[in-house]
């Protein structure tokens, strides 16, 4: 019988050995490695202080914001398929009104639920910078290219390319890639609204991209706000933002989590920042009046500053309400199917509500959006 | 070695499903080429672009073959191996030949990857061919919106087809250990074409997405990876780690079982 | 590897599937050079025997011991020298004849490549299948399969031949050409294992055989020391009945009086028969060296007959036949022996 039980030894083995390169590999890539101890404010300096200007890497985006999953398959893993669709509809006339902002808003909720893997490239030594994004999506691309002024976007799926004028200003680019910020931005971010209102520590080190990093973590003083602490990886060497994980109050898990998962700090390749459309492409050449904030607001409010109706900022730090007057962008996202099945009718109007944000559309076309309760949003509305 | 191959191919079942496998690419082509770029609803992501270039009908029937086509011809290789000539009665007289048992699984598993490879270059140059036939052929759009030459566009096909294969692995090895389950190929070809299926509908569900990246067919797809700029080769990694895992477990199961088994049919 | 030994010994070999016992400790003995029958009804336990004589099962418990190395461990070294054909032929029934023997062939490891063309052509020629040689094996009849299943067997020079129901759907003319094979194949100085569950076929080609039932091993020994096993007897026919019972009663042989064998003849009288101990009567060719007079010499029955009168119209020692042996051992019918 021993015989018997010696040809299954292999198979223990094998089991064995891949169960354990299974654990084994994650741990290994959380284990520390003892880091000098650094105040919150030497991190920050450290930060600050980041000489690097060229670096590629790939940033995996995972959020939970508590959206529902969207039916139509918006949602991670067939985005192409969904975009593919919309390709039909929305693009042939690019800036036309309600079904460009759904498609638009639907590219960008897309971007917030589930897992993204984008590649940046960012060359910094040359000129005002060059930059390229490129957000893999399961057999589509959607790539951001900026080159000096000259800004590109392109999607593989809808088979579009938009040409931004020199006198547009990246930050003026309506939707896409760009949503799946670097750390580096992100971090630039946050660290900007800590002020007095956030309490600034530095947790444990931790080991992001296969490097060690110090954990800078920002936890709100207002209890009126939906986040619960935002932690930055700052990479010990060289004092880049590794890794952006937002948790929401009371949760434990990271409702928004930016990530680099690996990191070249060598100067990428020129030719990647030069893009030539290719041949088949609807190429649209951007003015810059036509932003959407309507969505782009989630993360970053400074999209909108540029917007034709301006906004208006109520409350402050980390409980800060936008306000957006009544416009054709929101009536719009209101009458999208899309956002229906999303939102939630309350009284007076429509409530999305997520983990880290709210956003409530007034029946008068009002949209109030910011990290705090819905009930905070429904009595700005009121006022 | 060179006589299972012989076996293999010289079998006619295994050139119908090579014929079927070349025939989809020549559909798709006609499909498009009769609908004449007129077709805008939804279907693989790079549909449209056949009638730009030809050479993307080849991606196209990849993509379409993926999910279900090549794990049904490779399910049927990959279960008739050790069930199949236990069937035929061909496994007793293989054995007191005699072939030591670990060699005729490495041969049949080996086997049944010549398939999987024959396969996936079957629908890439039937793909390339109907294409060329039926379409332009020009310089070759990548996902990134960059441009390559036919030449590069060739080695990128051969390196795609190489990912598909490899992505097989996976399959194959548990199609060889469920052959080893059973005296009955019907069985086991089924038992691996259901267990292809099943591992697919686990990772359409987003429920289970902790599970998804141990699925054997997770990363299928991913390799439009390949027809980026430059290459993102980190999926190329993960699957062949992935594959070899399942190879390397499935592979000394297949093997606990085969040694141990008495062979009786 | 001595001469004259053993080419198959097994010790206490065993079987058990699940809670049944298919084989039950047998000790097979297969002299070298022998023809040895393996006998035994349907399911009585020889084809497993022969699955773990070739390593396809594994034993439950025993030692097998083949062409004098062990089995299963030296299965890479013995194996090549044995050609089977067992439990009926399978092939690739879209592969030709040729073709199927070429594979089977390139899969030992020790078989020639250079020669395989040869070597398949003359086993095909040898099983009188050449005309069919290209044909899928699909379109060859049950007799036909059969012929290849043992040209496979014969592809190399075996010291061992194990033939499983070898004459199982061949005709009468197949089944004497089978016997024919395997006389050359002794000839050759090849030992063969031929298993059957007909006694007619062990009888005409085998030197040796062994009797299986329900998984065990009930006889085993030369043809001529399985025969002897059985009973004699002696038959007189005459038509003085009475005396002559009362002359073999009187020489110590018990006469049976309702013998199945009884009958009457008008002319020649009644038989009377008595079984006949191989202890006191030894058959075989009469060496006059060694001759001593044994009071039961069927002479000398004879001439105490003739002594008392009794009109011997005919007298015969009437061997047991195998089949009576068989019959005894195994049991009559169809019954498959559980």
């Amino acid at each position: 019988m021993s015989t018997v039980w010696k040809r299954w030894i292999p198979a223990a083995v094998a089991g064995v050995v891949v169960a354990g390169a299974a654990v084994a590999v994650p741990l290994s890539a959380g284990a520390t490695s003892g880091l000098p101890e650094k105040s919150p404010q030497e991190v920050l300096a450290l930060v600050a202080g980041s000489t690097v200007t060229a670096f590629s890497g790939t940033v995996e985006q995972t959020s939970d914001l508590g959206l529902p999953t969207l039916p139509s398959g918006t949602g991670s893993g067939s985005g192409s398929a969904s975009t593919s669709g919309a390709a039909s509809t929305s693009d042939a006339s690019g800036s036309d009104g309600s079904a460009g902002t759904a498609a638009a808003a639907s590219s960008a909720l897309d971007l917030l639920t589930g897992t993204h893997t984008a590649r940046v490239y960012v060359d910094g030594t040359t000129g005002s910078g060059n930059l390229r994004v490129q957000v893999l999506d399961r057999l589509a691309e959607r790539d951001v290219i900026k080159q000096g002024d000259t800004l590109w976007l392109y999607d593989s799926g809808k088979q579009t390319a938009v040409h931004a004028t020199p006198t547009a200003t990246p930050d003026a680019v309506p939707t896409g890639p760009e949503q799946t910020a670097t750390p580096q931005q992100l971090a630039e971010k946050f660290l900007e609204a800590a002020g007095s209102t956030t309490d600034v520590s530095v947790g444990g080190d931790v080991t992001v991209a296969g490097r060690s990093a110090y954990d800078l973590v920002l936890t709100p003083q207002s209890g009126s706000t939906l986040i619960g602490a935002v932690s930055i990886a700052v990479d010990s060497e060289t004092g880049l933002p590794l890794r952006v994980e937002v948790t929401a109050a009371g949760a434990s898990n990271p409702a928004f989590s930016s990530s680099f998962t690996s990191l070249d700090l060598s100067t990428p390749s020129a030719d990647l920042f030069s893009f030539t459309p290719p041949a088949g492409t609807t190429v649209t050449e951007k003015a810059v009046e036509k932003p959407s904030a309507a969505s782009g607001g989630a993360t970053e409010p400074s999209h909108s500053e540029s917007d034709a109706p301006k906004p208006v900022m109520t409350g402050s730090g980390w409980s800060s309400i936008v306000e957006l007057p009544a416009g054709s962008e929101s009536s719009a996202l209101t009458s999208s199917p899309l956002l229906a099945q999303l939102t939630t009718p309350v009284s007076g109007g429509h409530l999305l509500s997520t983990t880290l944000l709210n956003v409530f559309v007034a029946d008068d076309g009002r949209m109030f959006a910011g990290s705090v309760s819905a009930e905070a949003l429904e009595a700005a509305a009121a006022q | 070695m060179g006589s299972e191959l012989a076996v293999l191919f010289r079998r006619r079942r295994t050139w119908v499903m090579l014929l079927a496998l070349a025939l989809i690419p020549v559909l798709v082509a006609v499909a498009v080429r009769i609908s004449s770029a007129g077709s805008s609803g939804r279907g693989p992501a790079f549909i449209e672009q056949i009638s730009q270039n030809g050479l993307f009908v080849a991606l196209v029937a990849l993509t379409i073959c993926i999910p279900l086509f090549l794990p049904l011809t490779v399910g049927v290789v990959a279960g008739d191996t050790i069930s199949g000539e236990a069937n035929l009665g061909t496994l007793r007289y293989l054995l007191v030949s005699p072939v030591g048992r670990a060699r005729l699984l490495l041969v049949k598993f080996v086997a049944a990857m010549a398939f999987c490879l024959a396969a996936t270059v079957v629908i890439v140059l039937a793909g390339v061919l109907i294409g060329a036939a039926l379409f332009p052929v020009g310089p070759v759009t990548l996902l990134s919106g960059d441009t390559i030459g036919s030449g590069e566009a060739a080695l990128r096909a051969l390196l795609i087809a190489g990912y598909v294969t490899v992505s097989l692995l996976g399959l194959t090895a548990i199609g060889l250990f469920i052959s080893t389950l059973t005296d009955i190929p019907v069985g086991a070809m089924a038992a691996t074409v259901v267990i292809s299926i099943v591992s697919q509908v686990l990772d359409s569900l987003p429920q289970l997405s902790a599970l998804h990246p141990w699925l054997f067919s997770h990363y299928w797809l991913d390799f439009a990876d390949l027809l980026r700029q430059p290459i993102e080769w980190s999926s190329f990694g993960t699957n062949t780690l992935l594959q070899l895992a399942y190879l390397a477990v499935f592979g000394t199961l297949a093997y606990g079982r085969f040694a141990s088994k008495d062979v009786l049919s | 590897m001595p001469e004259g030994g053993l080419a198959i010994q097994t010790r206490g070999l065993t079987k058990v599937f699940g809670r049944q016992t298919v084989v039950n400790g047998i000790d097979l003995s297969v002299p070298r050079g022998s023809v040895f029958g393996f006998l035994g009804p349907n399911g009585s336990g020889k084809t497993t025997s022969i699955r773990m004589l070739l390593g396809l099962a594994s034993a439950t418990s025993g030692e097998i011991t083949v062409l004098g190395q062990q089995m299963p461990k030296r299965a890479g070294t013995v194996l090549p020298r044995v050609g089977a054909l067992i439990e009926g032929p399978g092939f690739y029934p879209f592969l030709s004849g040729t073709a199927n023997l070429r594979r089977l062939d390139s899969a030992d490891r020790f078989a020639r490549t250079s020669t395989r063309t040869a070597r398949v052509g003359e086993a095909l020629e040898r099983v009188g299948l050449t005309h069919a040689a290209g044909k899928k094996v699909r379109a060859y009849s049950l007799g036909m399969k059969q012929r290849l299943g043992i040209a496979n067997a014969l592809l190399t020079p075996r010291d061992l031949i194990v033939l499983d129901e070898p004459t199982n759907g061949l005709d009468p003319q197949g089944t004497r050409e089978v016997r024919n094979l395997v006389r050359s194949l002794t000839a050759e100085g090849t030992t063969v294992f031929v298993s059957s569950h007909l006694l007619a076929e062990i009888e005409q080609m085998c030197t040796h055989a062994a009797v299986m039932r329900a998984g065990n091993l009930v006889a085993q020994g030369s043809l001529d020391e399985l025969r002897q096993a059985g009973q004699s007897r002696v038959r007189v026919l005459t038509p003085d009945p009475g005396p002559a019972r009362r002359v073999l009663a009187e020489l110590g042989l018990a006469v049976e009086v309702d013998a199945d064998g009884r009958e009457t003849h008008p002319l020649d009288g009644e038989s009377v028969t008595a079984p006949l101990d191989a202890g006191n009567w030894v058959d075989g060719p009469i060496d006059a060296g060694t001759r001593t007079d044994r009071p039961l010499d069927p002479e000398r029955i004879v001439a105490a007959l003739v002594a008392a009168g009794v009109r011997v119209r005919g007298f015969a020692v009437e061997r047991a036949s195998l089949e009576d042996l068989f019959v005894a051992l195994t049991g009559e019918g169809f019954d498959v022996a559980q």
